[in-house]
Parts: C-alpha cells; structure tokens; sequence
C-alpha cells in the first residue's frame, strides 16, 4: 500500500533529491499533498490521473497520500509528476515491489501518458547521481544531457504504458538518441561578426584581446556611432573555449534557466549575455518573486555580461552589480532558503563619457555636469575597470583590422600561459591575482619598475588603480609571449586605464 | 573699531542702502541718482536695516566701502551702469591702484584652454598688472591661481553673491587666497544667494573694473561673451584667444575675434593694450629648453598636430604599435610636452 520513488527537484541551480512517498489507503477518493509543494505540484493530479486512465491504467478509487521528504525543500515544477504516477502504480501493485529500487525518476506528464522533458536535466540527474541513484529515468529529450553526468546509466522514457513494461521486464528500453553530428549545427541567420571589420582602434582592439585573455572588465567611452557597440559585440569572437569542467558548469545553469542548450548538449562556447538597460534588478542578479531565478550575471558566468549604455541603467541595478562584481557569486535569502548562484562573469560596458555624449576636446558639458553624470554612474562600479578607454571614430586612412581567428589564438595561448602559471592556486586568470600576491607574481624589473614608479610618483596613480594596471600588464606579456613583465607593457596597460571621463 | 572709524557717515550709509531689506543693485543705483548720494537715499528709505548691527559687522569683517564720486572708488569712467556702491573685503586693497586687466571664460573649459588662463595670470601679476575675474569654476579660477601663484601677484574677484557666501564651494580655498592677496568685491547685500540672475549682471563690473578684457575660452552662448559684450560698450580693449573650430570652448573666442576682437597670440599684446612696454621676452611660458624631442616622440607629438588625440588617433596616424605609443607618450610626459586629460593626449 506504499510506493516509494526517488526524484530530484531544483532549487536555484542546484539540484535537491527527493524521495516521492505515495501512501493508498482505504477512506474517501481523494488526493492530498503533503511536503511543501508548489502550484505546479499540487496541480499533478489532474495530470497524473489523465495519464494513468489513458495507459490503460489503475487509478485508486481509495485515499491517496503524495509526501514529498525531505520536508523543508520547496519542490517546484512538473518535474516530479512521473514519479509521483510510478508511486501510485508501486503503492497500487501495478508494478512490482523493488521494480524501482536504485531508479531515479525524471519527467512531466501530459494527459496521454507521455513523458515531457524536464528544465534542470543536467543539476538534477547529478544530485541524483550524487545520492546514490545507479539508474536515472528520463523523458527522451533530456537523455542526452542527462549522459553528461559520469557514473550513472541514463534509461530513456517516451510513455507510461511504455515504461511499465519496460520496468516489469516485459520490453526492452528505448535506446538513447544519436548523437547529432557537427554538420547537424545550423549556423544562424546573423552574419557571424568578425574583428576584421573594426578599422583603426588599435588600442581598444588591444583592450578588448586584453579583457579577453585576462577576464578583465572592459568599459568603453565615446560618443554615439564611432563603434563602441560593434567592437564589444565582437568580444565574442575572440573568447577563449570553455575547459570540460567549466562547460558542464555553464550547460548546469543554462538548462536549469530553462533556456534551450546546443543539440550537440554541452555548451562550448562562452556565454555573452547582453541584457537591454531597462532590465530590473532581479533579472540582472537573479532572485524575483516566487521560485527564485538566476539573473543574468549567472547566465554569464564563465562569460561576458555585455551592458550597452551603462549610464542608462537604474542606479539600483548597477549598484546590485557590486557584490557579484566583488564575490563572483551571488548569495540570495530567503525565508527558508539561501541561494548560491554562481556569478563569475567578465563585465564589459559602454557609455557615453557626458551628457553631450562627444566628451574630451569637443565636450560641450560644464563640468558640474560631467560630474553628475559621473556619479550615475557611481566611483565604486567604474574602479572596478581595469581597462577602460575612449574610442574615437576611425582615421581616414585607417584600413580593416586583424581577422577575429588570429587574435583568439593569442588569447588561447595567452589563457593557457595563465593556467600553468596559476595551477597551484585558486584563480585561474589574472584578473582575479589578490593585491597581495601581486608583488610576487607579476613581479617587475628595472625598466618596467621604473615606469611603474613613474605612473605612482608623477601620474598620481592610487594604489588600487597601480594593483589593476599591475594585472593588466601581466595579461599583456602573456599576450605577447613574454615571460617578464616590459616597461612597454606596464605603460600600455596604464593608457589603456584611463581617467573617466 | 578703527576700521569703521575709517568709513565716513557717507560709507556708512551706503552700506546700509546696499544691505536694507529687498535690495536690489539695480535699484540701489536707482535710488542714488534720484537723491544725489547713498546718504540722501538712505534717508528716504522706509524700511532700513539696524544700522548699529551693520556697523559692528562691518568692523567685524573689515570691509570697505566705496561709493560713486568718493576717494578710492575704483570705476574712473562716469557709465551709467556703473554700480553706485561697492563692497569689498580683503588684505590687498592697493591692487586696484595698479593696471587692471580682466581674464575671463568658460566653465567648461580645455586643458589647454586652462594652462593658457593659468599662463596669462601669472605673465599679467609678473608684469604687475592686477587680474580681475569671477572665481568661477574653470577660467576664471586658473587665471586667479596663475595671479596668485606669482610673489605679490594682485587679483581682484569680483562676486556675483554676497561677500560672506562661498560660490561655488569647490574654490572655498581659491577665495581665502584672494582674501590674503587682494580683493572680492560684491555690489550685492550679505547673504545674497547665487541666483541665476545675478552672474550677468555681475560680469557688468568685471568689464567695468578693468582696462582690458582677454577671453580665453568662451562657449557661443557662455557668460564670458557677456563679459566682452560689456566691455566693448565701455570702450575697454576685447582681446581673445583664437581657438580651433572643432572645439567648442573657442566658438565663443572665435566669434568675438570675428566681431573684431584682438586676437591675442602673445600675452605682451595686452600689456600694450594697457598702455605698459612689452618686455623682451615672448610671452607665454614657452617649454624650458629641453631640446625637441627625437624618434617615435617627435612623431607623435607632430601626429597631435597641436590638437588633442587620443591613443587610438595618434597610433592610426604614426603607423606606431600601440607599445611604442605607450613608450613614446611617456617620454613626451616626463619632457612636458604632453598631458592626459580625459582619456585623450593633449600637447602642450
């Protein structure tokens, strides 16, 4: 009279196990669920009840008891449904005790007893497989993101009617879909952007290969249509690939936001994530009423966060970027939950540098309102720039630039440089060296030590501007090839970190 | 208490008109024509201020009080704007015995168009000339601070507010250098607040109280060009810095020297607008002799084309990777020929 199943549920993008305890007993029809459900949750009678009757199964005439263990998780979304129906045909002997002893369950139900695709596949499968399930079910569409996650054997669902015969042994299962083939990619409509089209600005392609190689925050400053957008769009291109443990990290979050993953299953490129400015704070941060959400500074994680005219977004979202900015995480509380979601992103902006939007010589803004344009913008969210930089139009004479292809390798070598140099250590890439490891990893010798006291002594550099000229420095060398850090390179890392604006 | 021993029944009584309740410049100069002296006028007054309160006041912050047609009133020419009464406070008061020369222009001003301010102040107070101006907030202040920064240099600050109000609060210590070395002068009450109206009537004075008028940078609506509007109607000499047209702090300059300013290409050009010899020397602080610089610097500072670029520009122009711009900018840095201001490059 008992039926006990194991399935998993999402909460933020983690997956969270679930033990599915169906109790028939004798009493009125009726349906109770029990264990912090969701509306979606509550609402799987209507759909496991449809689905039973039109496999030509048993629905109990009797008291039906769902729990949902452990108690204090809330359970959202459909993707318990299937579990919940192989409980009431455990508890109601429509299939053997012990059929589903090791079995985790994934899956929506529609009213014909299909299995539907769950979002999460991926976190879920892998809090399953982290709980000790040998054997996880899932509906078809999601088996092959369900096979990414090792140590466990993915057996594929289409239909209830299906799924009991193969759980009673009376058919074999479904064999999991093919693998499509690269040549299965479609390519996008989009013309695919390329650096090659950027002319001139040599030193903000410079700044962009930089904020590539090193995951450096990139802000752009310059009046409407010299190429601001164009050449941050095109930041894209030139990003180095995903290893293997950060693509499966970035696939995790992608298919828990429900968005839809690559047919070749894991996401291999890294994500660029453009949100227009009149985005809210949840959207950008994540969190938001009801279940809550990643924001797209998780989307981006691994990535670039690309905010066009940041002057243009709400204050109170630009300071929600702070803490990510600070973390690389975002921490959300709630009554009965914390949240943990992941945020390491690169940031990447353009602004206009005045009112006016022409700024520097032809700048027709009185100073007082430079000043509160800049404070929109607010001095702690700019010094977190490492590289920012006015752009100009290009030059009459200017010609097309290096192709995209030529610069990513140099970013690959220069990331693969930062991952041997950084293997004994927590960070990968030099954007994120703490201050204090800076004097003993990017170290600097005569000439370059030199200019560096120059840009401190005679500049006026602060301490925290001379720390990030200090990274990107390192990025440029490792740009270059070089083992040591040039003077060259420690004064073209302070031009390219600009005052503003 | 000497000091208001020193003001005459006269002064007094003019202080009092300029600071009785609901006073205006204009209708202090109103009131004084119609009665013939602040005295008469004052008289006729029906709400006045506690005249005992404002003398101790008056003794307090030692100012001075000059009045139309009375000794040591620093406006000779008999203009009909010209203000009826004047208060002024500071330690300097014998720098309006001295040729007065006013340096104006806007707030949003260049780099460049602040090193010239700077440069002219400090060429004006070594030739002894006193630089009038209004304090503001880009020009004015860096022809004030070139003045000041001169030993003995003489400025005059000529405020639009009252003298015990700080505007803009950025130059509190602009002001209290003023103080020390010459003289703010106000035609307004204690506590007159900055009110938009204010400026240009203002601007009235600077033009008045000076024989000569140099705009540095002007925008083509900016008050500067009030300023110079002002002194031509006095007769003053107009003297302008020609600017490029792409800059938009020069359009105002450009239009007054199209309207037939002196374009003022030396800073010796306003001592003999002023009636003093030229000195042998060419005006502007020209870079010490360091020799030119050589290579990839010469380069880029010709790619400047005496214009501000950015890096991007100027590596466009040289054909110079954007490491050798870094290097080449920093060596044009170090000899001064060179400044970064906004993210663009500016020669000098």
């Amino acid at each position: 009279m008992l039926g006990s199943v194991r399935s998993a549920t999402l909460t933020g993008v983690d997956g969270q196990p679930v033990t599915v305890e169906v109790h028939i007993a004798a009493g009125l029809p009726g349906y109770h669920v029990v264990g912090l459900p969701d509306a979606a949750v509550r609402e799987s009678q209507a759909r496991v009840r449809a689905a039973l009757l039109s496999s030509e199964l048993e629905w109990p005439k009797t008291r039906v008891t769902v729990n949902l263990a452990p108690g204090g998780v809330r359970k959202t979304g459909a993707g318990l449904e299937l579990a919940v129906a192989l409980g009431v045909m455990l508890a109601g002997d429509q299939l053997p005790a012990g059929a589903l002893e090791g079995i985790g369950v994934l899956g929506e139900l529609g009213l014909d007893g299909a299995v539907r695709p769950v979002p999460g596949a991926l976190a879920l499968v892998d809090a399953l497989a982290r709980s000790g399930a040998g054997v996880v079910v899932v509906p078809e569409a999601n088996a092959i993101e369900a096979a990414l996650i090792d140590g466990v054997e993915v057996r594929t669902a289409r239909s209830l009617g299906e799924l009991r015969a193969c759980l009673k042994g009376e058919a074999d299962w479904p064999s999991c879909p093919e693998l499509p083939s690269e040549s299965d990619d479609h390519p996008t409509d989009e013309d695919p952007l390329d650096l090659a089209e950027v002319r001139g600005l040599a030193h903000a392609r410079r700044a962009l290969e930089a904020a590539a190689a090193g995951a450096h925050h990139l802000l752009l400053t310059g009046p409407p249509g010299v190429g601001k957008t164009m050449l941050a769009r095109r930041l894209a291109t030139i990003l180095p690939p995903l290893e293997a443990a950060e693509a499966l990290e970035v696939t995790r979050i992608h298919s828990a936001a429900g968005r839809p993953l690559p047919s070749r299953r894991l996401i291999e490129q890294r994500p660029f994530r453009a949100p227009h400015h009149t985005a809210s704070v949840p959207a950008l941060v994540g969190g938001g009423s009801g279940r809550p959400r990643p924001g797209e500074v998780t989307l981006a994680h691994r990535g670039a966060l690309f905010l066009d005219e940041l002057g243009e977004f709400p204050p109170s979202a630009l300071d929600a970027l702070r803490q990510p900015l600070e973390d690389r995480a975002v921490h959300i509380a709630r009554s009965g939950v914390s949240l943990h979601f992941p945020a390491d992103f690169q940031l990447v902006a353009c602004s206009n540098p005045c009112p006016c939007g022409r700024g520097g010589p032809t700048c027709a803004c009185s100073e007082v309102q430079r000043a509160r344009y800049r404070r929109r913008l607010s001095a702690p969210l700019l010094d977190r720039f490492d590289l920012r930089l006015p752009v100009r139009g290009p030059e009459p004479a200017d010609g097309p630039g290096e192709a995209s292809a030529g610069v990513r390798d140099r970013v690959a070598a220069a990331v693969e440089r930062q991952r041997c140099r950084y293997a004994d250590w927590p960070w990968r890439r030099n954007a994120h060296i703490p201050a204090g490891a800076l004097a003993r990893l990017v170290p600097l010798d005569g000439d370059a030590e030199e200019a560096w006291r120059w840009l401190i002594d005679d500049r006026g550099l602060t301490g925290r501007g001379a720390a990030r000229v200090r990274r990107v420095a390192r990025t440029l060398a490792d740009l270059d090839g070089a083992t040591v850090v040039s003077d060259a390179h420690v004064l073209s890392a302070a031009l390219l970190r600009d005052d503003v604006p | 208490m000497t000091m208001v021993d020193r003001l005459g029944s006269e002064e007094r009584a003019a202080a009092a008109l300029v600071c009785a309740p609901g006073m205006q410049p204009a209708r202090v100069r109103e009131l004084v024509s119609r009665a013939g002296s602040p005295g008469r006028a004052l008289a006729r007054l029906e709400e006045r201020v506690d005249e005992g309160q404002l003398g101790e006041l008056l003794a307090r912050r030692r100012t001075r009080v000059y009045v139309e047609g009375r000794p040591g009133y620093p406006i000779a020419d008999a203009l009909p704007e010209r203000p009826a009464v004047l208060l002024a406070e500071g330690d300097a008061p014998q720098v309006l015995d001295r040729p007065r020369v006013a340096v104006v222009g806007t707030r949003s001003a260049t780099l460049h168009g602040l090193r010239d301010a700077h440069e002219l102040g400090k060429f004006l107070a070594e030739a002894g000339i006193t630089v009038v101006s209004g304090l503001a907030i880009g020009i004015d202040g860096a022809a004030h601070n070139g003045a000041l920064d001169v030993e003995g240099g003489g400025v005059v600050g000529v405020v639009a507010t009252g003298l015990d109000v700080v505007y803009p609060r950025r130059h509190a210590a602009l002001f209290d250098r003023v103080r020390r070395a010459g003289l703010l002068v106000s035609e307004s009450a204690f506590g007159a607040q900055p009110t938009r109206w204010r400026f240009p009537v203002r601007n009235r004075i600077i033009a008045a109280l000076a024989d000569a008028v140099v705009v540095v940078e002007a925008t083509i609506a900016g008050g500067a060009r009030i300023t110079a509007g002002f002194a031509l109607e006095y007769g003053r000499t107009v003297l302008a810095v020609p600017g490029s047209r792409r800059n938009a702090a020069a359009a105002g300059c450009n239009a007054l020297l199209a309207d037939g300013a002196h374009p003022l290409l030396d800073p010796n050009d306003v001592l003999v607008a002023v009636g003093l010899t030229p000195g042998a020397r060419r005006g502007w602080g020209a870079p010490a002799a360091r020799g030119q610089p050589t290579g990839d610097a010469a380069a880029l500072l010709r790619a400047c084309g005496g214009e501000p670029a950015t890096a991007d520009q100027l590596a466009s122009r040289t054909g110079l990777a954007p490491d050798q711009v870094a290097l080449a900018a920093r060596e044009l840095e170090k000899g001064g020929w060179l400044a970064r201001d906004r993210g663009y490059l500016w020669p000098r």
